[in-house]
């Protein structure tokens, strides 16, 4: 799915990021964790073509995305809330990106309504606009948002902070559940290592833009990154 | 280490006052971290000699004003001229400032964590309110014109008392407004008696600016009258001090407005499949944020810039008058708006850059949007039909040139705008110019000379009419090549995409 090579990031001559290969498959739940700094959200800008490489190439399903636009149809993001439109309500939001994925309005209408469980009561029918909604809810309506449309990639950055401890147990199972029905491929960063190690069935350890670990998640997994952030 | 029950007594306890230095300091690292500010400096210069450009007009105004009234009444005393239009004056002074003016709501949140009490930040407020421009113009234009008059009649000590009355009730303005700007209710009731006295003055001759005149003349007759505007200005100074010490909770004047959703049924766009989409979001980024807003009156009060050039004579029988109102009338929605795309997005255009949208279709639907301004100006621009239809012919001329071709060179000069724009919050009166970038003012020049030389070349040689189908030519000529023209556009907008999207990741503010 993923196809980093020699991927290198620096500003103003300091590395920042120095990838020499790294493959993602299709349908794997990618975990990336690090301290701050260690280039999770560099990573995940270049992915999505947000900052220009120094050197080195990002390619999806093939495509390099550098050069052409056509990863973006099966691509979708939540990185923070700039991926909201704050004057818009959640669901002239939702039918935006709807138009924009193909996905026509009653559709999504029904759609949604899935998601009530992991909403609470809490997204749909607001009658405000995404700027006035908390952090966590903010959060809740942009991933759900991501989902739109079946993407065959979700890029999501720190999706669990925020989140009240109910909702992160059902977003847990939401990922699983889209990558067992849609086989979507997830990459996700997280401070948090008990969820991200539960839910991801590979995790890449990044410090100073160089990747330390790859490990694939056995039940040893979570002990041994443990040890490795307590040093 | 903090050993439990050991007694407090190491904590300091006294606050300390917020001083004008450190707030500088703040200030001036504000705007040198910010993104284009090299560019921003010399905006700044320039618009320092717009400054003194207008200190220099408004100076001549006070000194001139002086001579104008004295020669054309010279057996009445100026002041008592002047007065009974103060009150009308005063009366714009607080709408302008009702509309400008606004609580610095970010710096003061960021300020309460701090230990500075909060009379020290209700001061700061008030203090750097003093600093608005609408408190220098009674300085500008009445101190000139009360030296002028000292000078031409020796000292007069009523004249200088009436001029202290009329900067208190200046500054009473400034600080009363904080008392309205938060409060909706009281707002409408403020803009109801300003609507009211209007009424009452234009249909039953009843002026209440007239009667305030008249308490002004009192002042400058008697000087003890004065305490009024003195015990006025304290006492706004009280109310707003105190108001504004009150209003400083998170769930007070701190907060957000509660917002009624507006403009969500506009279906009429679905018709249009994905442009539709992109209509429906831009008008309601207008409807729904303060600042886009703002922008956008000023683009609707182009419509009426005709007004100045076509009621005078000498203007009429300039071509290139006609032309620039024609242009103004036809683009003010065009350039006020335009000149910001694509910053209007720049809260999430991170968002919009991974998304499922080809630039080319992102950009042409800002492109339908100003040319659809134009349509709708044009269309309103029909009561100039009052002046003759040569005017009307100006106007449209204008008007398919910006169709075709200056909406095309406003799209263009956006890819060189770089400064974010923060929708909902409020600019201050000449702070637009934050976002208004030296690119922008390069770009002016061909969007306002060009057409002239669009206009002047024809004319040379065949006449007015000539010179107006040289115009139409060229926004015919914008729209067939609309879609090269387009091409071209694009290109420059994805060479620049990495450092927009890098400009517009760094906070404004």
């Amino acid at each position: 799915m993923i196809q980093v090579t020699h991927l290198t990031k620096k500003y103003s001559g300091k590395v920042v990021l120095e990838i020499p290969d790294l493959q993602i498959p299709r349908g794997q739940k990618f975990g990336l964790v690090g301290n701050n700094g260690a280039g999770k959200t560099t990573l995940f800008s270049l992915l999505l073509d947000l900052i220009e490489a120094s050197s080195g190439s990002v390619s999806i399903n093939g495509i390099p995305v550098q050069t052409s636009e056509a990863w973006k149809p099966f691509t979708a993001a939540y990185i923070d809330e700039s991926y909201l439109m704050g004057y818009l309500t959640v669901e002239e939001y939702y039918h935006f990106l709807g138009n924009l994925r193909g996905v026509a309005k009653e559709e999504i209408t029904s759609w949604v309504q899935d998601f009530e469980p992991f909403f609470n009561g809490e997204i749909l029918g607001q009658k405000k606009y995404l700027r006035d909604f908390s952090k966590g809810n903010q959060k809740k309506a942009g991933i759900v948002g991501a989902l739109i449309g079946k993407p065959a990639l979700v890029i999501l950055d720190e999706p669990f902070a925020n989140l009240d401890p109910t909702t992160q147990i059902r977003l847990k199972k939401l990922i699983q559940e889209e990558a067992d029905k849609n086989s979507t491929t997830f990459l996700i960063s997280s401070h948090d290592l008990t969820h991200v190690t539960e839910v991801c069935d590979r995790i890449v350890l990044l410090e100073k833009g160089v990747v330390i670990k790859d490990i694939e998640t056995t039940p040893e997994t979570l002990k041994q990154l443990e040890t490795y952030f307590s040093n | 280490m903090l050993k439990l029950g050991m007694p407090f007594t190491h904590f300091k306890t006294q606050m300390k006052r917020f001083s004008l230095t450190d707030l500088m300091s703040i200030r001036k690292k504000k705007f040198f971290r910010a993104p284009q500010w090299e560019l921003k400096l010399a905006v700044r210069i320039f618009l320092g000699f717009v400054v003194l450009y207008f200190l220099a007009v408004f100076l001549s105004l006070g000194i001139g004003g002086y001579y104008l009234l004295t020669k054309h009444y010279p057996d009445t005393d100026p002041i008592l001229l002047i007065n009974p239009f103060l009150g009308f004056y005063f009366a714009v002074d607080l709408m302008l400032r009702y509309f400008f003016q606004a609580l610095p709501v970010t710096e003061v949140k960021s300020l309460l964590l701090h230990p500075i009490s909060k009379k020290a930040i209700v001061q700061g407020v008030l203090l750097r309110s003093l600093g608005s421009i609408f408190n220098a113009l009674p300085l500008v234009v009445l101190l000139p014109f009360c030296i002028v008059f000292s000078i031409e009649n020796g000292i007069n000590f009523s004249l200088w008392i009436w001029f202290l009355a009329l900067f208190c009730l200046s500054l009473s303005a400034n600080f009363f407004t904080f008392l309205i700007l938060k409060d909706n209710k009281k707002a409408a009731v403020f803009l109801g008696f300003l609507i009211l006295g209007y009424l009452l003055d234009y249909f039953f001759g009843f002026s209440i600016s007239a009667y305030f005149g008249r308490g002004l003349d009192l002042i400058y007759q008697n000087g003890f009258w004065a305490l009024i505007p003195a015990g006025v200005l304290a006492t706004s100074v009280v109310l707003a001090h105190n108001f504004l010490k009150k209003q400083l909770f998170l769930d007070k004047g701190l907060s957000k407005k509660k917002e009624r959703i507006v403009g969500s049924n506009l279906q009429f766009f679905d018709r249009w499949e994905h442009m539709g989409f992109f209509l429906k979001n831009d008008l309601r980024l207008i409807i729904r944020n303060i600042r886009p807003r703002q922008v956008v009156l000023t683009g609707v009060l182009f419509l009426f810039y005709g007004l100045f050039f076509f009621t005078q004579d000498r203007y009429f029988d300039l071509p290139a008058a006609l032309i620039f109102s024609g242009l103004f009338i036809t683009g003010g929605f065009m350039i006020t708006f335009g000149q910001y795309v694509p910053a209007w997005d720049s809260e999430y255009y991170s968002f919009l850059m991974c998304q499922n949208l080809a630039y080319r279709k992102y950009l042409k639907s800002k492109l339908y949007l100003m040319m659809f301004s134009v349509v709708v100006s044009s269309t309103l621009a029909l009561p100039y039909l009052f002046f003759g239809s040569k005017v009307m012919l100006v106007i449209w001329a204008a008007g398919i040139f910006n169709f075709g071709f200056g909406s095309m060179i406003t799209l263009y000069s956006g890819a060189f705008n770089a400064n974010p724009i923060r929708l909902n919050i409020k600019a201050k009166a000449f702070e637009n110019t934050q976002n208004f970038s030296f690119i922008q003012l390069v770009f002016m020049l061909p969007k306002l000379i060009l057409p002239l030389l669009v206009f002047y070349l024809p004319y040379q040689f065949f006449g007015f009419s000539g010179g107006l189908l040289g115009l139409v030519g060229v926004g015919l000529a914008g729209l067939v090549f609309q879609k090269q023209l387009l091409t071209l556009i694009v290109k420059t907008y994805q060479k620049k995409k990495y450092q927009t999207l890098q400009s517009f990741s760094k906070s404004v503010s």
